[in-house]
């Protein structure tokens, strides 16, 4: 028998989602980390694109969960040392570094780090400022435990010299004689999210990096901009301290750039790194602003990306394609001068007070060294080799990798690989499933009802997102004189691991039996929250917020006397909520251990092998006659595999698949039920019960009209890429024989119409272009683009294109190519930015890279049937743009392919193995939670009249033997549409009746 | 800190008068593009009280004359686009027992703009501010509602 | 010769002696001759010898089918609350009905209150109901003794003077502005039916108030309903109010206060007339039994107005579809929703 356990190695944000995902489907997960606390990268950005979400405030909830999760072993300090065995039988040890503080006694007091008298650099803070050698990572750190640094620990060192710490910690948590421990552990599988290391600027001499105080990275600006920050989120420049009002972002530091980094590739995010900085340092500034980007080539191919790029334009981001010569000092203040040249080759001066250095991604040394360990096969950048078709599959069997360590890569598309890399992880191991988790208990929860109301308030500083705006101690203060408020206190950060516990003991201390939490959005953060009070011996439902920063501090930031007025009315009417609720029963619905995959092409067949290999029955619907959907018309990946033999191959893995119910020509006609329990209808009259749903319904190729039609359709030699691709798959001879070919760029993308980039088809068209060349080395070929976004590795396929002699020629919207015919023979004409003239090109061929679009009639329709959201261009919406890449806000419903965003096919198979990972978690369970907050009548009042029968969506409501209205409590959304119905006040919803609502809406006005 | 300097000039005598606007929001749309508004920094005036309701279904007629019988300014109750109901079709239904309301209170002399509805996606965040705005100043250039109130010292 | 009151009373007297004596209805609902000039009572009639109480004429004000439900659960066999229900059919009750009642049971069937099956609609086409307060104020200062009804007129008698006045001048304004004089339901039909009116606008009382200010439409509100003494005349006459429980009544929250305070009666009338949009008929009656002579229809006819104009419906006029709250049209207008585009180009 496989074992039921799996090692996560690296405890950022990829390995965290890799080990929930796992240790919620149903495995005991040890996840090692390598530093005191898990977190990584993402603990340490201020805020992230393209929401500019705070980092700490969207990643907080999920350390909470793993540091808390029953079933997630933590290691931090520690390293994978040696793993032997095979899939399903590792042998993994794993060496635990010296805490020098006992976990079990630390309370976190920081007295510790207080006393101890041994400065050291704040690495959290990339080295500016100070720690302690006794330290806490970072505030919201998982663990909440302080560490001494051995290495430079005075006692340590010299043993009797200080202790220090010994002598103040309350706790005697302190224990110098800690030692190394070497733990052996049994796991099934592995998955390694090592994460990234940052190219070193020091070593570009040019950039004045390490000699220049002004010159700073962008790890480094993220630390200055932050709120637990060295200067806690006031801006200030290192040499002066004085707030910065011209910052340079010199783009591509230590990436695409072969010459002086050694690193080839691009680093994928930086684009947007800086473009966020930029912005957020506008929102920072309190006078002048004048943030500047020199850039090659803006990257901004992510979802809702290029949107933000199109907003800082309108915002005032200046942005330069200039190639930077070098920064030097501009006077004895500390301010900068920057040479650079421009695209017509001159060269120009500008002076600023800080350039930020957007830094390339890069592996790190010990990532390597790990990968030597375990033999594992690495790319030429270093990166952890992986699959073509399966990008989170390692050269070693059973041994998984998400996140960066296999190329540059942003958040979401971490989040996708990690899930991704659970669903591989579990794949084998779902026989063993249950076999080595226990489960949760929660104490026994008090019976409040006979009690008067005791309610605490907890006001959130969120570090300086409310507090740096609303006056947080005054409106405490102001809660604790409530009527019924017997508890008031105000935290730095209330979703600290810290101050939930604290909160537990508070509760239980004051017997709390109501409780208010004045923070962030109960949308992100109630559930957190909600358990809390579960943790506590409360029922969850005991709770409210006052959304005192979304809703408050962030949108009046500059008038702090109203918007701490406004939090004051929030609390008080969120306290008048509460006390008017009572404790609701957990409902549950059994689910239904099947899946229901929409659509036939690459990330459906993916996702329904993956629930097939894990044993649930899957229906596979599509709506033509063929699987395969757009992955039988491209030619071969970034990779250069080709894509029509392993679509042939997965086709016939999914028919042949004894799990797998494939119905062609298929639509869906209705859709009834929720998560666990759905039931859809097809177009033939069949029906299928199903638990969850994978939306994968694909894109489609924008056809090519108005000034982007460019005689397409109309003159022959004119082809979009996928037609292109179809001579290629054909080996059509006859394109040996063009003599000149041109592309055109983003044909229909990064328009008003369409305001965002399609990702794939920069990488694709300059990869047909290597193709034709590889067909025709004398072919002539000229690529008219307005910027390169090959991004990540696929930046070697520009780089190669450039060598074999194919030409680039940037065009803008304001000067758009011009194509024409004459008797048939096509004349492209260009201006050259470069040479400042106008070219004109006679070519055999000319390819349109064309927009990839969602498709226009079914996708939206079926997003009705499940009530999923689609953004403004037509995609659907999942639940969270970072952390939720794969989740509809509608819970049993998962997103993946091209319905969600234009993505190649390895980025379709990632995202369809992590949509079926996030819905496995579903299926492990044989109940889901259910509504609680449902519609109860009271029949004293009710009259029979069955308005209420008639408004319910969900049949829910009917009228019994007596005439009088009952509700299904089961099927219940708790909408309460019936309750504004009803003329009779017969019908209400549980604590969200009128008596509650109205209680908040009056205490709007009463100040108590 | 600066905030109390502010709050002690801001709150004297001589301020002007500020409306206090109570905003029923469906916790899956308009709710979630407040939050959006907020993510995004959209500044708005700091007029609205928003209350979290399920579904703008869930509003009835009694809750809005009751919020005005409070002391609302104004009140703006904001749901789902119709067709994007979380629930379906509560906007729906909304939608038709919506205006029959306002217009009965326009009737009675209920100023044009003291209640307002609007449809207010979670992707929404920029129009949310503007319509906030929007309901914001309408209600200002109103002045102080007067009609439908119940005093404090009478209902006491 | 005689009136067509007096036929339509006889005919009345006819059927319902026949539908009681031949078991066909338990009871019958109609009116009797009341004590004052101008008045008549709703009465229950359950054996064929009592049918001659009956009558018929120009003050039958009361909704008739108000009393419906009631008379239909006293001709079932006595049960508690929690038995169940009798096998076999029920015993069923004829009802007098002009367009407007018959509408009301409609309304009644839509919402559970009446079981069709049960119900014989004695259908009479109104021919205007007369308003005893505009009599009244024509003879202010007058003592009525007995008011004679011809076929279009009235003879008003006092003491000491005799008065013959245009019937039609002092029909209410309700009966005055009705299209659907005719019945919708018509099981028995008693006396001639009566085609549509024609009315080229029968809003144009609530059109005039729409028509002034804002202000004016506060003062004419306050003053209109600060007379109200709370008696709940109005609900109590109304076929549409019939719940256990009034709002009036909550506690959690409470809604309108119980006072006399001018906000609560005028949140009172606000939230009464609001209950009845898309139900109500336009009967009339809760103007009739008002003691103080408030014009509480103009709130429900603004309402009708509304119902009509936005979602084509009038209340009662189509058995077996749904009432307009009850359901919704995808292209429902949405005029009065704000947008953002609103709010740029009204530089609001």
């Amino acid at each position: 028998m496989p074992k039921g356990s799996v090692l996560v190695v690296g405890g950022g944000i990829a390995g965290v989602q890799a080990a929930l995902d796992l240790a919620n489907s149903g495995f005991l997960v040890h996840l090692v980390e390598r530093t005191a606390a898990i977190g990584g990268k993402m603990s340490q950005l201020d805020k992230t694109f393209p929401t500019n979400d705070c980092s700490a405030c969207i990643l907080s909830p999920k350390l909470v969960e793993c540091g808390r999760h029953m079933n997630i072993n933590l290691l931090s300090l520690s390293d994978l040392v040696s793993l032997d065995g095979e899939p399903g039988n590792f042998r993994a040890v794993i060496r635990q570094r010296p805490r020098y503080v006992d976990p079990n006694k630390c309370i976190a007091c920081g007295l510790c780090a207080e006393k101890c008298p041994k400065k050291v650099a704040n690495d959290y803070n990339m080295g500016i400022g100070k720690r302690k050698a006794a330290y806490l990572s970072y505030p919201q750190a998982v663990p909440l435990k302080y560490a001494i640094d051995p290495a430079h620990c005075i006692w340590i060192k010299k043993p009797g010299r200080c202790g220090m710490c010994a002598k103040i910690c309350p706790a005697g948590a302190i224990s110098f004689d800690d030692q190394e421990k070497d733990h052996v552990l049994e796991v099934g599988s592995v998955v390694l999210a090592p994460g990234f290391s940052r190219f070193n600027p020091s070593s570009l001499d040019f950039t004045g990096y390490g000699r220049l105080p002004n010159v700073v990275t962008s790890m480094e600006f993220e630390r200055l901009l932050s709120p637990s920050g060295p200067c806690m989120g006031h801006l200030e420049r290192p040499s002066d301290g004085k707030e910065p009002q011209r910052i340079a972002w010199l783009q591509c530091v230590g990436s695409r750039d072969i010459h002086r980094a050694g690193n080839p590739y691009c680093s994928s995010v930086c684009c947007m790194f800086a473009l966020k900085q930029a912005v957020i340092s506008m929102e920072h500034a309190h006078g002048e602003f004048e943030p500047s980007i020199f850039y090659m080539d803006m990257r901004t191919h992510g979802k809702g990306f290029e949107n933000y790029y199109n907003r800082a334009k309108e915002q005032g981001v200046r942005f330069h394609r200039a190639r930077v010569h070098s920064i030097i000092p501009a006077d004895d203040q500390g301010n900068l001068k920057v040479r650079y040249v421009d695209q017509q080759g001159k060269v120009n001066f500008e002076e600023f007070d800080m350039v930020v250095l957007s830094t390339g991604l890069q592996p790190y040394r010990h990532m390597i060294e790990l990968a030597a360990m375990l033999k594992l096969e690495l790319d030429a950048d270093n990166f952890i080799k992986t699959d073509s078709f399966n990008p989170v599959a390692s050269s070693r069997p059973g041994v998984y990798v998400c996140g960066a360590a296999s190329e540059p890569k942003d958040i979401p598309q971490s989040v996708m690989e990690a899930s991704a890399a659970a669903a591989e992880a579990g794949r084998i191991l779902a026989p063993v499933r249950w076999s080595e988790t226990s489960k949760k208990q929660y104490p026994m929860e008090m019976d409040i009802h006979a009690q008067p109301p005791r309610i605490g308030v907890f006001v959130c500083h969120c570090g300086i997102n409310i507090s740096s705006v609303v006056d947080v101690a005054a409106v405490s203060a102001y809660a604790g004189n409530l009527p019924d408020v017997v508890f008031s206190q105000t935290n730095l950060f209330t979703c600290s691991q810290d101050t939930i516990n604290q909160m537990i003991n508070i509760i239980k201390a004051e017997k709390l039996n109501r409780v208010v939490v004045a923070s962030c959005s109960p949308r992100t953060h109630e559930p957190l929250f909600q358990e809390t009070l579960r943790d506590a011996g409360l029922n969850q439902f005991l709770f409210e917020m006052a959304n005192i920063r979304d809703q408050d501090s962030w949108v009046h930031q500059h008038e702090p006397a109203k918007a701490t007025a406004k939090a004051i009315d929030l609390v008080r009417m969120a306290v008048a909520r509460v006390r008017g609720e009572g404790a609701l029963p957990y409902n549950t619905v059994p689910v239904t251990k099947s899946a229901l995959v929409i659509g036939g092409g690459v990330s459906g067949m993916t996702a329904a092998l993956t629930f097939a290999d894990q044993g649930y029955p899957v229906t596979l619907i599509e709506q033509s006659d063929m699987l395969g959907g757009n992955g039988r018309k491209v030619f071969r990946n970034w990779k250069g595999d080709a894509i029509l033999p392993y679509v042939t191959d997965l086709s016939a893995k999914v028919t042949s698949h004894p799990q797998i119910n494939v119905k062609f020509n298929c639509e869906i006609k209705d859709v009834a039920g929720s998560v666990g329990k759905f039931s859809t209808t097809f177009s033939d009259g069949q029906s299928f019960e199903h638990g969850v749903a994978v939306m994968a319904v694909g894109g489609e190729p924008y056809k090519p009209e108005g000034k982007w039609q460019f005689l397409h359709g109309s003159n022959a030699n004119v082809h979009t890429l996928l037609e292109l691709d179809k001579r290629f798959i054909d080996q059509d001879a006859s394109l040996k024989k063009i003599k000149q070919a041109v592309f055109i760029h983003c044909v229909g993308s990064r328009i008003p119409e369409r305001p965002y980039c399609s990702r794939v088809c920069c990488t694709h068209a300059v990869d047909s272009a290597i193709k034709l060349k590889e067909l025709n080395p004398d072919m002539d070929i000229f690529m008219l683009y307005r910027d390169i976004r090959t991004y990540g590795q696929r930046e070697r396929l520009y780089q190669e294109a450039r060598g074999k002699g194919i030409i680039f020629i940037n065009y803008d919207l304001d000067r758009m190519p011009q194509v024409e015919e004459e008797n048939g023979q096509l004349i492209v004409k260009a201006h050259d930015p470069i040479i400042d003239a106008h070219v004109t090109i006679h070519p055999d061929m000319l390819v349109l890279a064309t927009a990839i679009q969602p498709r226009q009639q079914s996708g939206k329709n079926l997003a009705k049937f499940f009530k999923c959201a689609i953004d403004a261009q037509g995609f659907l919406l999942e639940a969270h743009m970072k952390l939720r890449p794969v989740d509809f806000a509608t819970e049993g419903v998962f997103l993946a392919g091209l319905c969600h965003y234009p993505k190649s096919i390895e980025e379709s198979i990632a995202q369809a193995k992590a949509a079926a990972a996030r819905a496995s978690i579903i299926l492990a369970h044989d109940v889901v939670p259910a509504e609680s907050i449902t519609a109860e009548v009271n029949r004293a009042k009710c009259t029979g009249c069955g308005l209420c029968v008639e408004v319910c969506a969900y049949n829910a409501v009917s009228l019994d033997e007596n005439g009088l209205s009952v509700v299904n409590t089961s099927m219940c959304k708790g909408c309460g549409n019936c309750v504004a119905g009803c003329r009779s006040d017969a019908v209400t919803l549980k604590n969200v009746g009128n008596e509650q609502i109205m209680a908040a809406v009056d205490a709007a006005f009463c100040d108590e | 800190m600066t905030s109390e300097t502010n709050m002690t000039s801001e709150t004297n005598e001589t301020a002007p008068w500020e409306p206090k606007i109570i905003a029923f929001l469906c916790t899956w749309c308009s709710y979630a593009g407040a939050d959006l508004a907020g993510v995004s920094r959209f500044q708005y005036p700091p007029n609205i009280r928003i209350v979290k309701v399920p579904c703008s279904g869930r509003v009835s007629e009694n809750m809005i004359l009751s919020a005005l019988k409070s002391g609302a300014d104004g009140i703006l109750v904001s749901g789902c686009h119709p067709g994007d109901c979380h629930f379906i079709s509560g906007n729906m239904f909304a939608r038709r027992r919506f205006p029959l309301l306002s217009n009965l209170l326009e009737f009675v002399g209920i100023e044009p703009g003291r209640v307002s509805f609007s449809w207010v996606s979670a992707s929404e965040g920029e129009q949310f501010a503007e319509i906030v705005k929007t309901v914001t100043e309408r209600v200002k250039a109103l002045g102080p509602a007067t009609r439908l109130i119940k005093k404090i010292d009478q209902a006491a | 010769m005689p009136t067509i009151n007096e036929k339509l009373t006889e005919e009345i007297r006819t059927q319902a002696k026949a539908l009681l004596a031949n078991g066909t209805v338990a009871a019958v609902i109609g009116y009797s001759r009341g004590s004052l000039p101008m008045t008549v009572k709703p009465t229950v009639v359950r054996t064929a010898e009592d049918c001659g109480k009956l009558v018929w004429n120009s003050f039958c004000v009361l909704n008739l089918a108000n009393y419906l439900p009631e008379v239909l659960k006293s001709v079932e066999p006595p049960r508690g609350p929690r038995d169940p229900k009798p096998e076999g059919p029920l015993a069923k009750v004829a009802v007098l009905a002009t367009g407007c009642w018959s509408r009301n049971i409609v309304v009644q069937t839509q919402e559970h209150q009446v079981d069709p099956e049960r119900v014989v609609v004695m259908g009479v086409a109104s021919r205007g109901m007369v308003s005893r307060r505009k009599v009244e104020e024509q003879f202010a200062g007058r003592e009525i003794l007995t008011v004679e009804e011809l076929d279009h007129d009235l003879v008003v008698k006092g003491a000491d003077f005799e008065e013959k006045i245009n019937r039609w001048s002092l029909v209410r304004d309700n009966c005055q502005t009705c299209t659907h004089p005719d019945p919708v339901l018509v099981d028995v039909r008693i006396g001639e039916p009566a085609s549509e009116r024609k009315n080229p606008n029968p809003f144009q009382q609530v059109d005039e108030i729409e028509g002034k200010s804002s202000e004016e439409r506060w003062a004419w509100f306050t003053s209109e309903f600060s007379t109200c003494i709370r008696c709940y005349a109005c609900r109590n006459a109304c076929p549409l109010c019939y719940c256990p429980t009034c709002f009036v009544d909550d506690a959690k929250p409470q809604w309108v206060g119980k006072s006399l305070d001018a906000v609560d009666t005028g949140l009172f009338h606000l939230l009464r007339a609001y209950h009845c949009a898309g139900r109500c008929t336009d009967c009339g009656a809760c103007e009739s039994v008002c003691p103080m002579g408030i014009n509480m229809r103009m709130l429900t006819k603004k309402l009708n107005k509304d119902v009509l104009n936005l979602y084509g419906v009038e209340a009662g006029m189509q058995p077996g579809s749904p009432l307009p709250l009850t359901t919704y049209a995808t292209n429902d207008p949405q005029k009065f929703i704000v947008t953002e585009a609103k709010a740029v180009k009204e530089g609001v």
